[in-house]
């Protein structure tokens, strides 16, 4: 027994000298950020290893990513890049939150993260986040301002630079019917024309309260008006909304007394055609699935005529990453025109800047991109793209509607 | 395995059941694996792809160092817990000593208490000790949970062990090795068998704590997995699920030669 508790003893004052030391000596602080011109922080990243922390659920996306674009970087800076792929965005959030608890402010092992909405204002509210770089980054020019401002209504101010665009798209099998709905309204009386025929993902799944959104705005003058949060505003629009959805439960796949919980599940339920549409963010989704042989060739995607929700997603630097300055240029060569281009290239993603700010040439390979069968064109997806609304709305929705939908 | 037993009839039908309901999701994940354009209302997949196969052993996918990793890890782990479970068991079945139930309920409390709330606490206590992002950090969290099994399985099996065989062994002149060998050991056959697979399945199937304390620099074949369960890529899903499960399933199959107690 004491020998036990000797032992017991020396392992734990033995623990602390396993503790590893402080970053290394090249440290690459905010302020020598603020100070250095571009091409030093270029200097600075010559050669580092970056890890990159991103969603891996899309195997052409990791594949695209470790190879291609990892080619390019080390061709081009000398970096490594290191995916690291997550399930959930929100796990390295987590990380990163018990990290700051901990007082791990140096030599985090994620030096990069894909991000966007919820995630990010969390991240941005718990002091998460390196610091403001966006603005410094050269290839920031290539992407609308608006882009740069608010994530689903959280004020960027810097702290992540804006990456790739993804549009709400609306899918439907054009050797089922020929022309979908393409309003609200439209929708409930084809639902209730239709029973059984359409259900839609249970929030809080990130695409199904993106599908409820759509009403929301519609019965609340439309997405403009949803950018700040308005109590009142909100008591009216969701009221409507959750009348809407009340009426059309019964008509719903299973008489809407159970839903999809996930994009996937709702993939499925479409793709054996047991109802008729399915959703997702991406434009180029259906293209993606006819591809891999999950939809048939004929499906086909369409957006809302009062437009369908657009928003970009962003990448940010955690306060602890211990390469910031290679996460610097490796943030700053995924926002280039040459990176853009390859990646929709390969996955056929929706191309994200702005036409004007391109070369002659850029433009030309801009257009000549191929886009799938089932993709619509960037002209009608920008003429049909409304911004996000706040996430305040986005949280309330979610929680109001198991109340007011779900249970009752 | 099992002797000259017969089966009786209805032992055979509840087996052929049994074998039915585990083999079918097995097919099933196989050709999902492999299938393009398998829909409703079809029985079969219409056409093949080995698109998801493809991609498993590419070398940009990082699969197949995944899946080293969760190995060497696994084996470790189980090595480690059962070393230490092995003298845990013994003390706490064979000896009695003041506080033993209280140690005993110290030692359980891991699996008693939700293993979420054990990895992010552990991930708390990691980072102030320097632990996290490394291997020995992730394989030390992972003996968290599969200790306590350990310790319970062997602990039953030594309340059964006949003590006085080593008594009697050492007098007739055994070296310490020689009655570990010889007579230890072999009782101890079948609980350690089984406490290995506990500790390597759960080893092996640890998302979480993997995630938390490895930091993502610790790539295991669950953090690819449920990465892909995740999106809505259903071949690969399929394809990595029975990756997953082969070498679960053969590290079950050779531990359970060693279930039956060697006479």
């Amino acid at each position: 027994m004491n020998k036990f508790v000797l032992f017991a003893v020396l392992f734990l004052a033995l623990l602390p000298a396993c503790q590893k030391k402080g970053a290394d000596a090249a440290q690459f602080t905010v302020q020598d950020f603020q100070n250095a011109k571009w091409k030093d922080v270029e200097t600075k990243a010559q050669g580092t290893t970056v890890s990159f922390a991103m969603w891996g659920g899309d195997e052409a996306r990791n594949r695209f990513m470790n190879t291609e674009a990892a080619v390019r970087l080390k061709d081009k800076y000398g970096i490594t890049l290191n995916i690291l792929p997550l399930g959930d965005t929100a796990e390295a959030v987590n990380k990163l939150l018990n990290e700051k608890q901990a007082n791990k402010t140096g030599g985090g092992s994620i030096d990069m993260i894909w991000i966007n909405g919820e995630n990010f204002r969390t991240a941005k509210q718990a002091n998460l986040l390196w610091a403001s770089f966006a603005e410094r980054l050269p290839n920031i020019r290539y992407y609308e301002a608006d882009a740069n401002k608010r994530d689903f209504g959280t004020l960027i101010d810097g702290l992540e630079a804006p990456w790739q665009k993804a549009q709400f798209v609306l899918a439907y099998d054009s050797a089922r019917f020929y022309s979908p709905p393409r309003n609200i309204p439209a929708l409930g009386d084809w639902i209730r024309n239709n029973p059984g025929r359409f259900t839609y993902i249970a929030p809080p799944d990130f695409t199904g309260s993106a599908f409820l959104r759509h009403i929301l705005f519609h019965f609340g003058g439309g997405a403009k008006n949803f950018q700040e949060f308005d109590e009142q505003l909100y008591a009216e629009a969701s009221a409507k909304t959750f009348a809407f959805l009340n009426e059309i439960k019964p008509f719903l796949w299973r008489k809407g007394e159970t839903y999809p919980q996930s994009p996937k599940e709702l993939d499925k339920l479409f793709a054996n055609a047991e109802v008729d549409f399915a959703y997702n963010y991406g434009a180029n989704f259906a293209s993606e699935r006819i591809k891999r042989g999950e939809y048939p060739p004929t499906v086909r995607t369409f957006v809302f005529d009062a437009g369908t929700i657009s928003n970009y997603n962003y990448l940010t630097i955690p306060f602890n990453a211990a390469n910031p300055a290679g996460a610097l240029v490796v943030i700053n060569y995924l926002m280039s025109p040459e990176y853009q281009i390859a990646q929709s290239r390969a996955l056929g993603s929706v191309y994200p800047h702005k036409l004007d700010a391109l070369t002659a040439e850029e433009k030309q390979l801009v257009s000549g991109l191929e886009r799938g069968a089932a993709t619509l064109s960037a002209e009608e997806l920008a003429a049909h793209a409304v911004p996000e609304a706040d996430s305040e709305y986005l949280e309330r929705l979610e929680k109001d509607w198991r109340e007011k939908v779900l249970l009752p | 395995m099992f002797g000259k037993t017969k089966f009786s009839n209805r032992e055979t039908f509840v087996l052929i059941v049994l074998s039915v309901a585990a083999f079918v999701p097995m097919l099933w994940l196989a050709l999902q694996s492999a299938a393009r354009n398998w829909r409703f209302p079809l029985l079969f997949p219409a056409e093949f792809s080995g698109r998801a196969w493809e991609y498993l052993l590419d070398s940009s996918s990082g699969i197949l160092p995944a899946l080293f990793n969760s190995l060497i890890i696994a084996l470790t782990v189980t090595f480690i817990s059962i070393a230490l479970a092995i003298p845990a068991a013994r003390a706490v079945a064979l000896h009695d000593f003041r506080g033993k139930n209280f140690l005993f309920f110290l030692m359980l409390m891991p699996i008693l208490s939700p293993s979420v709330a054990t990895a992010i606490g552990g991930h708390a206590f990691f980072l102030r000790y320097g632990l996290t992002d490394s291997w020995f950090g992730v394989m030390l969290i992972h003996l968290i949970p599969t200790l306590p099994y350990c310790l319970l399985t062997l602990a039953s099996s030594f309340a059964r062990f006949e003590v006085d065989l080593e008594t009697q062994a050492r007098t007739l002149g055994a070296s310490t090795w020689q009655v570990w060998r010889y007579i230890t050991l072999p009782s101890l056959a079948p609980a350690i068998a089984v406490s290995a697979v506990f500790a390597f399945l759960i080893s092996w199937s640890q998302y979480l704590t993997t995630l938390l304390i490895g930091g993502g620099k610790i790539m295991t074949l669950p953090l690819v997995l449920i990465s892909f369960q995740r999106g809505t890529d259903e071949a690969v899903t399929a394809a990595l699920t029975l990756v997953f499960l082969v070498p679960a399933v053969l590290f079950l199959l050779i531990s359970a030669r060693f279930w039956k107690a060697t006479k």
